[in-house]
C-alpha cells in the first residue's frame, strides 16, 4: 500500500453506500453509550502510555523491532478482554460482513473508547481488507519521535493489537498493521485490517 | 501544553473559581475511564513479559555462541512464531518466582512507570489554575494533601481514605478501595496466595507517589515508599470488591550529609 495511493482515496469520497441506516444507528449507539461512560482526562492517558513505550526503550535498548512486538502483544491481551466490555455495552449483534465490521469499528468502538471517529477507507478489490485513517490519535498527542525511532518505531502499535485480539475473540482472523503514521513524517496516521479468514464457530478459541 | 489558557483572564461575574475549574475540567478532551484502568492494570504482565524476553534473549545469544560450532539452523525458524503468553499466566509466574532478582527486576520496571507518570502529572496539574492548588510555602503536608487530593482525583477518580503523619517527615495514606484492583478476585480461601499475585499491582502507585514527590523537590534518594495491604476499619464496602485496603508508608529523610 503506497502513501500516494491512500491519500488520493482519501480525497475522493468514499465507494461506499451512502449511509445506510445501520450504519447511522451504529454511530447513535456509539455517541449514546460514550455519553454514559465514565471518563478521564486524555492527556493522562497519553502521558501513561508516554512512560510505558519509553521504559521499553530503555529495556530493548532501543530496539525498535522488539518493542514494535511488545507493544502489540500487550495490546492484544487488553483487546480480548476489552471486547467483552465492548459487547455488553453496545449489545450489537453480530456483524454481517467486513463493510459492517469496519463501520463497528470507526463509529462505534473508537468512539466508546477513545472518542475518536477514524475514516474509513481504501477498500480492496475483494471487499476483504480496509484502511482506519486516525487523524486525532489521543495515544500520540505531544509527542515528537527521535531520528532513530521515526525509522522503526510504530508508536500506537498497541492499537494493532487491541484490533487483532478483539477481532479474533468474534471469530475474524486479521492482520492489523500500520501502514503510516503521522509521527514519521507521514501525511497521514493509516491502519490496515486484513481478514485473513473467519474462524468457525465450533472451534473453542481463546482459553484463558 | 494547548488548551491550558483558557477561562483564566475572562472571569466571568457571579461565577465561582471553583465553578469555573470545574468547566474548564470539563472541557479537557476525555477518553474511556476502562481503557486507562487496562493499560495501567496491563503494566504488570508487560513487565514480567519483558523480563522473560530479555532472559530469553541472553539465553540465545548464548546458544548462539555455542551453536558456532555446529552447524544445524533449526533455532530460527521457531522464533518466526511469536507466541503470546496471557496476562493472567504471566501474573502468576511472576508471583510463584523465587528468583529475588528477577522478582525485583519486574517490580523496578513497574515502579519506573509509576515514578514516570507520577512527575508529569504533578506538572499537568499545577498548570491547571486549580484554586485549590497553593504552593507558596513549599510544606510537605501541603504536597502530601495534594497526592491524597489532587493526584488521586485525576488518575483514580476519588481521593485517599485516609492520611496520618508524625509531623517529621513520616506519612500514612490509606486507600480502602484502590480502584484498579477493585474488580480483582480469586477462589475463596485463597487469601494469603490472592495477595501475593495483587502485591506487584501496589507498585505502580508507589513509583506515582515518588514521582511526584520528584517533582516538588524531594528526589527519590529520599524518599521511602512502602505498600502493604491493610485491613478496613469498617466493612461498608461490598463484598464483590477486593478484600484488603492499603497503605502506603511514605518517609522523607531530608537530613543531607555533607
Amino acid at each position: 500500500m503506497s502513501r500516494q495511493q491512500s491519500i488520493n482515496s482519501s480525497q475522493t469520497p468514499t465507494p461506499t453506500t451512502a449511509q445506510s441506516p445501520l450504519s447511522r444507528s451504529l454511530k447513535a449507539t456509539g455517541e449514546e453509550v460514550w455519553k454514559r461512560t465514565e471518563k478521564i482526562n486524555a492527556e493522562l492517558f497519553t502521558l501513561t502510555y508516554g512512560a510505558i513505550v519509553s521504559q521499553l526503550c530503555t529495556d530493548y535498548g532501543r530496539d525498535f523491532v522488539k518493542i514494535n512486538e511488545q507493544l502489540y502483544q500487550m495490546g492484544y491481551s487488553i483487546g480480548v478482554r476489552l471486547i467483552e466490555d465492548f459487547l455488553a455495552r453496545t449489545a450489537l449483534p453480530r456483524c454481517q460482513g467486513m463493510q459492517e465490521t469496519s463501520e463497528a469499528l470507526s463509529k462505534c468502538a473508537f468512539k466508546v473508547f477513545l472518542n475518536i471517529t477514524p475514516r474509513v477507507t481504501n477498500w480492496s478489490s475483494g471487499k476483504d481488507a480496509f484502511s482506519l485513517i486516525i487523524d486525532d490519535n489521543p495515544l500520540s498527542d505531544f509527542v515528537e519521535l527521535p531520528m532513530d525511532a521515526m525509522e522503526q518505531l510504530w508508536y500506537s502499535n498497541v492499537l494493532c493489537g487491541v484490533l487483532k485480539g478483539a477481532l479474533e475473540m468474534v471469530q475474524l482472523d486479521c492482520d492489523v498493521f500500520f501502514v503510516s503514521d503521522i509521527l514519521r513524517g507521514d501525511q497521514q496516521t493509516e491502519l490496515r485490517v486484513k481478514l485473513n479468514k473467519i474462524l468457525k464457530d465450533e472451534i473453542p478459541i481463546g482459553e484463558d | 501544553m494547548n488548551g491550558y489558557t483558557t477561562g483564566e483572564n475572562g472571569t466571568i461575574p457571579g461565577m465561582t473559581e471553583q465553578h469555573q475549574f470545574q468547566l474548564f475540567e470539563e472541557s479537557l478532551r476525555k477518553v474511556n475511564k476502562l481503557v486507562f484502568q487496562m493499560l495501567i492494570n496491563e503494566i504488570v504482565p508487560l513487565s514480567m513479559n519483558v523480563q522473560r524476553k530479555l532472559e530469553k534473549s541472553s539465553d540465545d545469544e548464548f546458544n548462539s555462541e555455542m551453536s558456532k560450532l555446529d552447524v544445524n539452523e533449526n533455532s530460527n525458524t521457531t522464533n518466526l512464531l511469536k507466541e503470546i503468553v496471557p496476562s493472567d499466566q504471566l501474573i502468576h509466574e511472576l508471583a510463584e518466582t523465587k528468583d529475588e532478582d528477577k522478582y525485583n527486576k519486574v517490580i523496578d520496571r513497574v515502579r519506573n512507570i509509576g515514578f514516570q507518570v507520577g512527575n508529569k502529572l504533578s506538572e499537568l496539574l499545577i498548570f491547571t489554575n486549580n484554586p485549590n492548588l497553593q504552593f507558596k510555602e513549599m510544606d510537605l503536608l501541603l504536597i502530601m494533601k495534594f497526592v491524597c487530593r489532587d493526584v488521586w482525583k485525576q488518575l483514580y477518580g476519588k481521593q485517599i481514605d485516609n492520611l496520618k503523619t508524625n509531623h517529621r517527615g513520616t506519612f500514612y495514606l490509606f486507600d480502602y478501595d484502590y480502584p484498579p484492583i477493585r474488580e480483582f478476585c480469586i477462589e475463596e480461601n485463597a487469601l494469603k496466595k490472592e495477595l501475593k499475585l495483587v502485591e506487584p499491582f501496589l507498585e505502580f502507585p508507589v513509583g506515582i507517589i515518588k514521582g511526584v514527590l520528584a517533582s516538588l523537590g524531594y528526589p527519590p534518594e529520599q524518599v521511602i515508599c512502602l505498600a502493604t495491604f491493610v485491613d478496613r476499619p469498617n466493612n461498608d464496602i461490598p463484598d464483590t470488591s477486593f478484600a484488603k485496603g492499603i497503605s502506603f508508608h511514605v518517609q522523607i529523610t531530608t537530613q543531607n550529609n555533607p
